[in-house]
């Protein structure tokens, strides 16, 4: 009896995987079999044209590293700034728990208020217009609960010796902060800033309405009124409006290089993330 | 010699509370320079927690209270103004576990000091190999100090550890068994480096070990478990405490159960 009992729980653990794992193998699947025919080296470095249905995503592209990066530096300081204040400052008192209920609230709140809470302030009130800046920093509100909590779980998982040590040397808090916490929290950065760059690059809620349109954009010229384009509006605007067949070849073209995209962006961490792991390995 | 100024550290009627329960009480201890003064005890007994109540590093962990004072060269440490961090980095520690950080060997010899506006970076190498000659890991070491420390032997490890609260030129060196994960060539190591310390320090050192303590303590404090509350059994000249004590009784000291055969022998003698 207990035996089946296993090799049911057993069974129902591997469906799930397996339901999982048939999900992702369906879409890379789908996308390379539909996308991989128009990706080649002119579409990485052509501008767009008739509308969408041919040309290139070169402009695209590089609105979407433009409004990833920006995210990245918006949230970046502030997830940091907040983790430590959590984790450090606040570790035993109830605003611990209360920021934490407060970054899970915000990380529900859907993408299309942050869209709309960043055109009335942003675009509107303050006037900035469609700008590459507005949707970073909109975008970086998004991802900073995720990069904030990855931190926290870092900082808390810092072996309790180190601070010790680092007290009996007679260090100020600040200095324990910036020469054992800081050092030894890397990683949670770097994996919080990848989780959260994932979900920068895809979000399009957010920037449809402040920071991107879909043609007659290149490099911004400056901090205001100046939009760029992006792969995920692009796929938005291919996907809803056009009947055109050649367009929906680049639609899923422009998919599979937003993938790839995230891909690459993640491996550019790669040395960072050996390096940690070299320095911290021999415990 | 004067006996005022002869006085590193005093515990005076020292009693911590964890948690709102007594776990070390009355504790009177002198502690005089360049001796090393040697805490012993069986596990649990609360020598670790004197340990840290003589830096206040027990202060970090809001469960505990400290009753009672100590006295750094006359003068108490829990006043409300006492600069704390000042305080630590005057007292120095050593902890059981060797504590590297991970970083190089000269970084970690330079941990503390850095911080300190005091030192200019251009004495940093200097501390650096003063501190390590001091530790007797100078020669092991020269030839790769930007080499990660995590790369050392433990034992090394620990010297290393003893350098770096050495950079910060402490007057009193508290060690909390610190041969205690060790083997028994770098245990030589450590206790050979314990005694040439004392000619310019004063050392406290928290042991289980009586073979230990015969070896290296000047002054020894037993610390014996009553009722689940630690308190001082007995203290005073190593020698004197320990000549009472038979070698069968070493062998059980071995075994963490030294305070009551201790206890036993100094009330027969």
């Amino acid at each position: 009896m207990r035996k089946a009992m296993q090799y049911a729980f057993f069974g129902a653990a591997a469906l799930c995987a397996l339901v999982a794992f048939a999900v992702l193998v369906l879409i890379i699947g789908a996308l390379l079999f539909r996308g991989l025919p128009a990706v080649n080296w002119s579409f990485l470095t052509e501008h767009i044209a008739l509308v969408g249905a041919a040309g290139g995503v070169f402009y695209n592209l590089v609105g979407t590293v433009i409004l990833v990066f920006t995210s990245l530096v918006v949230c970046i300081p502030v997830a940091l700034g907040l983790a430590l204040l959590c984790a450090c400052y606040w570790r035993d008192n109830k605003w611990h728990g209360r920021s934490l209920v407060i970054l899970q609230l915000l990380n529900g709140v859907p993408s299309i208020l942050f869209g709309i809470f960043g055109f009335i302030v942003f675009v509107k009130w303050l006037g900035w217009g469609k700008s590459w800046a507005v949707g970073g920093i909109l975008l970086g509100l998004l991802i900073l609960p995720t990069v904030t909590v990855t931190l926290i779980d870092r900082i808390k998982a810092v072996p309790q010796k180190y601070i010790d040590a680092a007290n009996g040397l007679g260090l100020r808090k600040s200095q324990i902060i910036w020469s054992v916490i800081v050092p030894q929290s890397l990683t949670g950065l770097v994996t919080g800033a990848l989780l959260g760059m994932a979900r920068a690059a895809g979000e399009t809620a957010p920037i449809m309405y402040t920071a991107t349109i879909f043609a007659g954009a290149t490099f911004p010229a400056g901090l205001r009124d100046s939009p760029v384009l992006s792969l995920p509006y692009h796929i938005f605007i291919l996907a809803q409006d056009s009947f055109d067949p050649g367009a929906m070849e680049k639609l899923w073209g422009a998919a599979l290089v937003l993938v790839v995209l995230v891909l690459v962006l993640s491996s550019l961490t790669l040395p960072l993330r050996m390096r940690i792991r070299n320095t911290h390995q021999s415990q | 010699m004067n006996p005022a100024t002869d006085i590193a550290l005093e515990a005076r009627h020292l009693t911590v509370l964890a948690a709102g329960r007594i776990v070390l009480r009355d504790v009177c201890l002198t502690m005089h320079r360049h001796e090393v003064f040697g805490i012993i005890g069986p596990s649990g007994a609360g020598k670790s927690t004197l340990l840290r109540a003589l830096n206040r590093l027990l202060d970090l962990n809001a469960d505990y209270r400290v009753h009672g004072d100590v006295l750094l060269a006359g003068k108490t440490i829990y006043a409300s103004d006492t600069d704390v961090d000042d305080l630590r980095a005057h007292i120095g520690m050593v902890f059981q576990q060797p504590v590297v950080f991970p970083v190089s060997i000269f970084r970690n010899v330079i941990f503390g000091v850095r911080h300190q506006h005091s030192v200019r970076r251009s004495e940093w190498p200097e501390i650096v190999e003063r501190s390590l000659r001091e530790a007797a890991l100078w020669h092991e070491v020269k030839d790769r100090l930007h080499a990660s420390a995590l790369k050392l032997s433990l034992g090394q490890q620990q010297r290393l550890c003893v350098a770096r609260t050495l950079a910060m030129n402490p007057e009193i060196i508290l060690m909390d068994e610190p041969t205690s994960a060790l083997d028994a060539a770098s245990t030589r190591a450590i206790e050979e480096l314990v005694l040439t310390l004392k000619a310019t320090r004063s050392i406290v050192l928290v042991t289980h070990n009586l073979a230990q303590a015969r070896r290296v303590v000047d002054t020894l404090a037993c610390i014996a478990v009553n009722d689940g509350v630690g308190e001082i059994a007995a203290s005073g000249c190593c020698s004197s405490i320990l000549t009472s004590v038979k070698e069968e009784e070493v062998r059980i000291a071995a075994d963490n159960l030294i305070a009551r055969p201790l206890k036993a022998s100094i009330a027969a003698s």
